[in-house]
């Protein structure tokens, strides 16, 4: 294309007489201008930090000063360190107890208020609207149902003589709270998603559909849940990443206790580098953490392009 | 012409503003905790008319701004206790001026050469060491010299609802509370305490908490004799001495003598309520709960309120876990006229220390202790005996707060069952070594 455009009429015309003409297509480093801006921050504010982060990883370094180079020595640390591991699994459990539910009970709001009702339309507000919280905000509203004896939860337990479940202190319900407050805040984004996903499916095959009779059942599972599929995965992917880096309602609502059970692992590298001063072990632990991530959103879009081309 | 006119007052404009910081009030930052109450004493300057730790500190630096106009001092105040926030302050070169700082943390910054040694400062405005109490003196002193001005010292007390213990029939016939003198004993009356009441014999904040955990096995390891810092870079906590006070909080634990899912402010809700018998609370909550006491209809006006220091459990020496306040002064550069004003509020804090010890704090100050004025304040003929109980870690312990942390997280793990207390307490040894030998 860029030869064609090359070979211009003008040289066709004056034969012999080659008029050297510009190749708008060719590399110029002038044209780097306009990608610098954009890379100017990219390099400094997320590029740099990334390879900061990583030669700290390798040092032992407090928030003061940076120290001697120590190879892998707070990687095995936190291979030894049972805070650390148990907020893997604390992450990974966080990240079960709510990107499912999410993805269920986001696609369940978007299938019952997808309508052109104005019931419909301030109802999607008003599940939206927990989104536009802050997360200071949001936990504080769940800190006031949760608190023993004068939450909410208690109020209304007292009515029938019963004690509310403690899900700020019981070590099996913490993460449990936790999670449930989280999807309450997060529930706008995939409603919203699977909404904008179910108004692009044709309206002509629910016609053919129903004109085989087809029930509503089997419209949903085999007309809708169809055409949604790569929208589903797509919450799926956000959700995880999203929910791999819990920390403002861990740290809000529960320290990250009891005895560390809702310790994420972004508190605990905020814990290590910003409470310890152990910058070099938190640099390590959010090294881990990023690897995590890119695992989770590879394999999730490895599975996603296979099973696109099979179809 | 005109154009000459503009220029000519922009040119004057621009040396007024120049000119206008020589007239202005020296500016210094001042970052602290004990909360926020604006509301109730954001003008008042007269501290005398305040109650409790936020209205005291609020008003006296109301006070220090009426009384010092050349000075004009803007207070940041931060979430107890601040300090996550104030190394981030310090790495990124914006530290405030003045902050309040934990004796127990104060070797933490000053070993990094962020603190301003105060010696001559306090000196130029005539507060001089031999000035404060032995515990704050020692408690300020890091390397041979003095880097925070001290407050007051605290310590964690018995705050005691007279009315239930009343009713449990643990009272002296002159009406002072009746204490424990061994953990066998403690479990027997609060076992007495639960019969007679029906409610707990302990309201303790045991909800995701730390620090209550940390200073109660201080306290009652002390009291063992248990030198488990004998090297400030290695602790001994797994140790039959730590068993022994982790397994007696377990049994209060498991026995129900305790309330157990309330948080620091449902445990202050709760005990004002008069849901048990003994709040486990700092000197802090003195004046508060003393004005409490006074207003009718409440709980603590019921019966009474009395206040003391942990009762003496095992046969060492008699001693509790206490700490202290201080004002600390980050380095920088700075003009005379900025550490003369420094000096001011050092000193404006050194004078009104009695006003401070209205909270329930103990004076930093012998004047002020031995003062009849501090000793006619409810409650201090009971609790003043902290000033001699009062035992701190080490000074050359580092991140003390991080150990809290580690201590606590372990201690509420082995209380509430989640883990034996042999386990718990070979991982707490472990975990603050590990902390400790990475620094």
């Amino acid at each position: 294309m860029a030869d064609r455009l090359a070979m211009s009429p003008t040289a066709t015309l004056a034969v012999g007489v080659r008029a050297p003409t510009a190749d708008i297509y060719a590399p110029q480093w002038r044209n780097f201008i306009f990608v610098a801006p954009f890379l100017f921050f990219f390099t400094t504010l997320l590029l740099f930090p990334l390879l900061w982060g990583m030669w700290l990883s390798f040092h032992k370094a407090d928030t003061f000063s940076s120290g001697n180079f120590v190879g892998l020595g707070n990687y095995a640390r936190l291979y030894h360190d049972k805070v650390f591991l148990q907020s893997i699994w604390n992450t990974f459990y966080f990240v079960l107890l709510t990107v499912p539910t999410l993805a269920l009970i986001g696609l369940f709001l978007a299938l019952c208020l997808n309508r052109r009702t104005r019931t419909a339309a301030v109802l999607r507000t008003l599940f939206f609207s927990s989104s536009v919280l802050s997360v200071t905000i949001v936990t504080l509203i769940w800190r006031i149902v949760f608190i023993p004896n004068v939450g909410l939860l208690s109020t209304i337990y007292g009515w029938f003589g019963a004690t509310a479940p403690a899900f700020i202190s019981d070590p099996s319900l913490a993460m449990v709270g936790i999670a449930i407050a989280t999807i309450w805040w997060c529930i706008g984004l995939p409603m919203m998603l699977f909404l904008s996903a179910l108004q692009q499916i044709p309206q002509d095959i629910y016609e053919a559909a129903a004109l085989d009779n087809a029930n509503r059942w089997q419209t949903l599972r085999s007309i809708t849940l169809p055409s949604i599929k790569r929208t589903f995965i797509l919450v799926i992917i956000i959700q995880i990443v999203l929910q791999f880096q819990l920390f403002g309602q861990a740290w809000l609502m529960t320290r990250g206790g009891p005895n560390n059970l809702t310790k994420p692992i972004v508190l605990y590298i905020y814990d290590t580098a910003f409470r310890r001063w152990d910058l070099g072990l938190g640099a390590a632990a959010s090294e881990i953490l990023f690897i995590l991530i890119l695992v989770a959103a590879m394999a999730q879009y490895l599975v996603t392009r296979s099973r696109g081309d099979q179809a | 012409m005109k154009l000459k006119k503009i220029l000519f007052a922009a040119v004057s404009a621009g040396a007024m503003m120049l000119a206008a910081p020589s007239f202005a009030a020296t500016e210094l930052s001042v970052q602290r905790f004990f909360g926020a109450c604006d509301a109730d004493f954001g003008t008042n300057t007269d501290p005398t008319k305040a109650v409790g730790e936020c209205g005291i500190i609020t008003s006296l630096i109301n006070k220090f701004n009426a009384d010092n106009p050349d000075v004009h001092v803007n207070v940041t105040t931060v979430e107890w206790p601040g300090y996550d926030q104030l190394t981030a302050q310090f790495a990124s070169g914006d530290a405030p001026d003045i902050v309040t700082i934990h004796e127990s943390v104060l070797s933490d910054y000053q070993s990094k050469g962020l603190l301003m040694p105060l010696d001559d400062l306090l000196k130029s405005v005539s507060v001089t060491p031999d000035a404060f109490t032995d515990a704050a003196r020692n408690g300020a002193t890091k390397d041979g010299k003095i880097y925070g001005l001290p407050i007051d010292s605290w310590t964690m007390l018995y705050h005691v609802n007279l009315d239930l213990f009343k009713q449990a029939g643990l009272v002296n016939a002159d009406g002072t509370p009746i204490f424990p003198k061994s953990p066998e004993e403690l479990l027997a009356q609060a076992e007495q305490f639960k019969q007679k009441t029906g409610k707990p014999y302990f309201v303790q904040n045991l909800a995701n908490e730390t620090a209550l955990y940390t200073r109660n096995l201080y306290t009652y390891l002390f009291q063992q004799d248990s030198d488990f810092f004998a090297d400030p870079k290695h602790v001994k906590l797994n140790t039959p001495e730590a068993k022994k006070v982790v397994e007696m909080y377990k049994a209060i634990f498991e026995k129900g003598y305790t309330t157990t899912d309330l948080d620091y402010g449902g445990s202050i809700n709760a005990f004002l309520a008069g849901e048990g018998g003994v709040h486990l609370n700092g000197t802090w909550v003195v004046g508060d709960y003393n004005a409490q006491s006074e207003t009718k209809g409440t709980a603590l006006n019921k019966g009474g309120y009395a206040v003391y220091p942990y009762p003496q459990l095992f046969g060492g020496t008699h001693a509790q876990y206490a700490d202290g306040h201080t004002w600390a002064v980050s380095q920088k550069d700075r003009t005379p006229e900025q550490i003369a004003a420094i000096g001011k509020f050092l000193k404006f804090f050194a004078d009104n220390d009695f006003e401070w010890s209205r909270t329930g704090h103990l004076p930093a100050y012998k004047a002020v202790i031995t003062s009849d004025a501090f000793k006619a304040l409810p409650h201090r003929n009971t609790i003043s005996a902290v000033a001699d109980l009062g035992k701190p870690l080490p000074s050359a312990v580092q991140r003390q707060f991080a150990i809290q942390d580690i201590i606590g997280e372990e201690m509420s793990a082995a209380i509430s069952g989640q883990k034996d207390v042999d386990t718990a307490l070979a991982d707490m040894e472990s975990r603050v070594n590990e902390l400790l030998a990475n620094i």
